[in-house]
């Protein structure tokens, strides 16, 4: 079952095209993993898709719902975790969640906000107001919020920025077990992230989508070594040697 | 719902962030007492009077610290987070609002609690004027949301304070437009603050000279100013337009 699908995507500011033309389907419960150095217009592509950011042109189709017709539905089966950390910061954690849980208007509230403090291991900070919280904490936090409406779809904007080894292991962990139920689009700067997590993993450069394919195919597209090699060969068009 | 959800997150951003809060109540509240110590010889201060002006006086402090919570929220990825939930314009604002009019009602009876002790005979009027006062309040809050909306967090407490300044000024709180001359007269007249400001005085007092003209010319800015807010922060809504 196709659970998202773009077409001819596309944002242009003055002066710069942000997003150019993208074109791309995606299966139910699939990873798909968005690389691209900065200013690729990773960000910009989630914040159409979550209907921040109206397209100049192109559509996409989220669970048989439009971005830009029925963005009321699509806001309701979607949820995001921006590039920047959104948290509410007087709120403590639980306070934090039990927020967000009204927003999205959650029946079984209770059940849920112990739920995810539980699986992000927030319980110990629980009652401690979030801007007294490490970077990397208050970014579990901001994932877990965009948890709570058990989303079909889940935008994760450079979600393991700023955590630690093993707070990105466990986030890795958390993301497996959310494949399958839920189609998830991350982006990320994190190589072998996108390589353990990502059934496919799209390249883009300059807002065009300009490679798109398991890892290993992607490797043995660009005659790479590894798969930061195969990165590097796609993005600069090989003119970077390979470091040896 | 999802308007009571967000008031009670912003009540608690408030409350745990209370400064703001305090000087909106606590400089009124020093202005009401000073100036009766003063005994100035003219009618607008005479404590009937002078508390209704100190009413509306510190609504354009709640103004100026909604107009810091919008500010400061747009400032944050957290309202860009909220943006792509199914939370409506009008979540926004009602949900800012309910979490602001606690404090309104909160000024307006510990004012009038205060003027009891420099003279103000208690009546029922004091009850009718603070009810009047709640829907005129709306037209403080709006302004703030609008404010909020616009400007940067930065530059937020500065143009607040332009409304504070213009209700000192027009409201007719310190001395009666009349007395300046006959432009700035019209101008006090186009304006709503000498309106409201006349209302609750006038319910205060029973006397309801012009209140014709005065409910209609500031239920229109109270509509007008409030749909204003909702349209501009929709605009907002969408990060293209930040
Ligand atoms: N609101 C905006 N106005 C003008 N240019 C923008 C805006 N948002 C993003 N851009 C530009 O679009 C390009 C893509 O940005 P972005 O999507 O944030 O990239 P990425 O997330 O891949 O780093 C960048 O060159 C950026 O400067
Ligand atoms: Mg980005």
């Amino acid at each position: 079952m196709i659970s998202i699908e773009i077409k001819e995507l596309t944002k242009k500011y003055k002066n710069k095209i942000a997003v150019d033309n993208l074109n791309l389907e995606l299966n139910q419960g699939e990873l798909f993993s968005l690389l691209g150095v900065n200013g690729a217009g990773k960000s910009t592509t989630i914040k159409m898709l979550t209907c921040l950011v109206t397209p100049t042109n192109g559509d996409a189709i989220l669970n048989n719902y439009s971005i830009i017709k029925n963005k009321n539905e699509v806001k309701n089966i979607v949820n995001v975790s921006p590039q920047e950390t959104a948290i509410a910061p007087n709120l403590t954690v639980k306070e934090n969640l039990e927020f967000i849980a009204g927003v999205y208007e959650i029946k079984n509230k209770k059940d849920k906000v112990s739920e995810l403090l539980k699986e992000f291991k927030l319980n110990e900070v629980e009652k401690q107001k979030a801007k007294t919280l490490s970077g990397g904490w208050q970014r579990r936090l901001s994932i877990a919020m965009a948890l709570i409406n058990d989303p079909k779809i889940l935008f994760l904007d450079e979600p393991t920025l700023g955590l630690d080894v093993i707070a990105r292991k466990e986030l890795w962990n958390i993301i497996e077990s959310l494949k399958i139920k839920t189609t998830i689009i991350l982006t990320t700067h994190y190589m072998e992230e996108a390589e353990i997590l990502s059934d496919r993993i799209g390249i883009m450069a300059m807002g065009k989508l300009i490679d798109v394919g398991t890892s290993q195919e992607l490797i043995k597209k660009a005659k790479a070594r590894n798969f930061e090699d195969a990165f590097i060969k796609i993005v600069t068009g090989g003119d970077i040697n390979e470091s040896n | 719902m999802k308007a009571i959800n967000f008031a009670k997150r912003n009540i608690k951003e408030l409350i745990r962030d209370p400064l703001s809060i305090i000087f909106a109540i606590i400089l009124p509240l020093f202005l009401l007492v000073i100036f009766q110590q003063f005994k100035i010889p003219s009618d607008v201060y005479k404590i009937e009077n002078f508390t209704p002006g100190i009413i509306i006086f510190s609504f354009s402090f709640i103004t100026l610290f909604t107009a810091t919570l919008v500010a400061n929220d747009r400032n944050s990825s957290l309202l860009t987070r909220l943006f792509s939930s199914p939370m409506k314009p009008m979540d926004y604002i009602f949900g800012y609002t309910l979490a602001v009019l606690p404090i309104v009602i909160l000024q307006s009876i510990l004012f009038y609690t205060v003027a009891l002790f420099f003279g103000l005979s208690f009546s029922v009027n004091i009850i009718l004027s603070i009810i009047v006062a709640i829907p005129i309040s709306i037209l403080f809050i709006a302004l703030g949301i609008i404010i909020g909306t616009i400007t940067t967090a930065k530059a937020s407490s500065g143009v607040g304070s332009i409304i504070v300044q213009l209700v000192a000024f027009t409201s007719g709180m310190y001395f009666s437009s009349d007395m300046i001359g006959k432009t700035f007269n019209s101008i006090c007249k186009i304006l709503p603050f000498s309106r409201v400001l006349d209302l609750v005085k006038g319910v205060l007092n029973s006397d309801y000279t012009n209140v014709i003209s005065n409910v209609i010319i500031s239920t229109t800015y109270i509509i007008m100013v409030t749909i204003i807010a909702i349209i501009l922060f929709k605009n907002k809504m969408n990060s293209d337009n930040k």
